[in-house]
């Protein structure tokens, strides 16, 4: 199984995300503190991961802007990505959520990557 | 002030600790407080603006602190240190979030500022509003022994 990139502003909120990923069996993760630095993590090592796992609201590249520069490179465009929001947004899933919720959603963008 | 503004609170705070804690918490008697201090060691700070304006606090002991951070992160913790303090600012953030989600249902929009967590006992809070303020005591189980928190709000 490759890296989980967890992405969000807070260290308390990855923190949380990286516990959460860990009820589900998910446990070897890299954080970013914004899109910038995830996608050069992505862009240095794409083959390492698996899975993104990213905050929308954040400064510097916003989880929207993260996702379309993800999509728009064929390196990484691949790897599924799951956004978190605090509100709902078409493909994501809002906080507070469940392990159980995140695991359907990570499901769901499995399943969106491989057609893609 | 009306009691239909009471129910966003107590549904979006027992929301999220179901949901991001696992954990059920116990409701307590609504009741009209004497004072502005807040009842825990370790007390989230949150303002409200927009269709109303207020101030909403989520206040636990230090014991109630480190069982949060203990669910939330996974990680146990002696002493509440910078790591429990943004912890309880994060769960004052998501909470404050789910009640304003709860308060939209009833035609009441607002917008919240990030929160502020004081530590310390006997902490005066300004609730920025002339209504009394309205005090909502919760419990929980952890691991045999009942723990509190206690969410203050007044808005108007």
């Amino acid at each position: 199984m490759g890296k989980t990139l967890v992405v969000d502003d807070f260290s308390t909120m990855r923190k949380i995300v990286k516990n959460v990923l860990k009820q589900i069996d998910i446990t070897n993760v890299v954080e970013a503190e914004n899109g910038k630095m995830a996608l050069d993590i992505l862009k240095n090592d794409p083959a390492d991961f698996d899975l993104v796992v990213s905050d929308w609201i954040m400064p510097e590249m916003t989880g929207i802007d993260f996702l379309k520069a993800c999509k728009e490179n064929d390196a990484i465009r691949k790897i599924p990505f799951v956004m978190v929001t605090a509100e709902a947004q078409k493909d994501s899933i809002v906080k507070p959520f469940t392990p159980d919720k995140l695991q359907e959603a990570i499901q769901k963008a499995r399943t969106k990557a491989q057609r893609q | 002030m009306d009691a239909k503004f009471i129910n966003p609170f107590l549904i979006a705070t027992q929301n999220v600790f179901k949901t991001m804690l696992s954990t059920h918490i116990n409701i307590g008697k609504p009741s009209l407080k004497a004072n502005n201090l807040a009842l825990g060691e370790v007390t989230g700070v949150t303002g409200f603006t927009g269709d109303k304006k207020g101030t909403f606090t989520l206040s636990f002991s230090k014991e109630s602190a480190a069982y949060i951070y203990k669910s939330m992160i996974g990680e146990d913790v002696a002493t509440i240190n910078s790591d429990v303090v943004d912890a309880i600012g994060e769960l004052t953030n998501i909470i404050s979030g789910q009640i304003r989600v709860e308060l939209e249902k009833i035609g009441v929009n607002l917008s919240a500022s990030l929160p502020t967590v004081i530590v310390g006992q006997n902490v005066a809070i300004s609730f920025i509003t002339r209504l009394p303020v309205i005090a909502l005591p919760f419990n929980f189980d952890d691991r045999g022994t009942m723990r509190q928190l206690f969410i203050d709000f007044s808005f108007e």
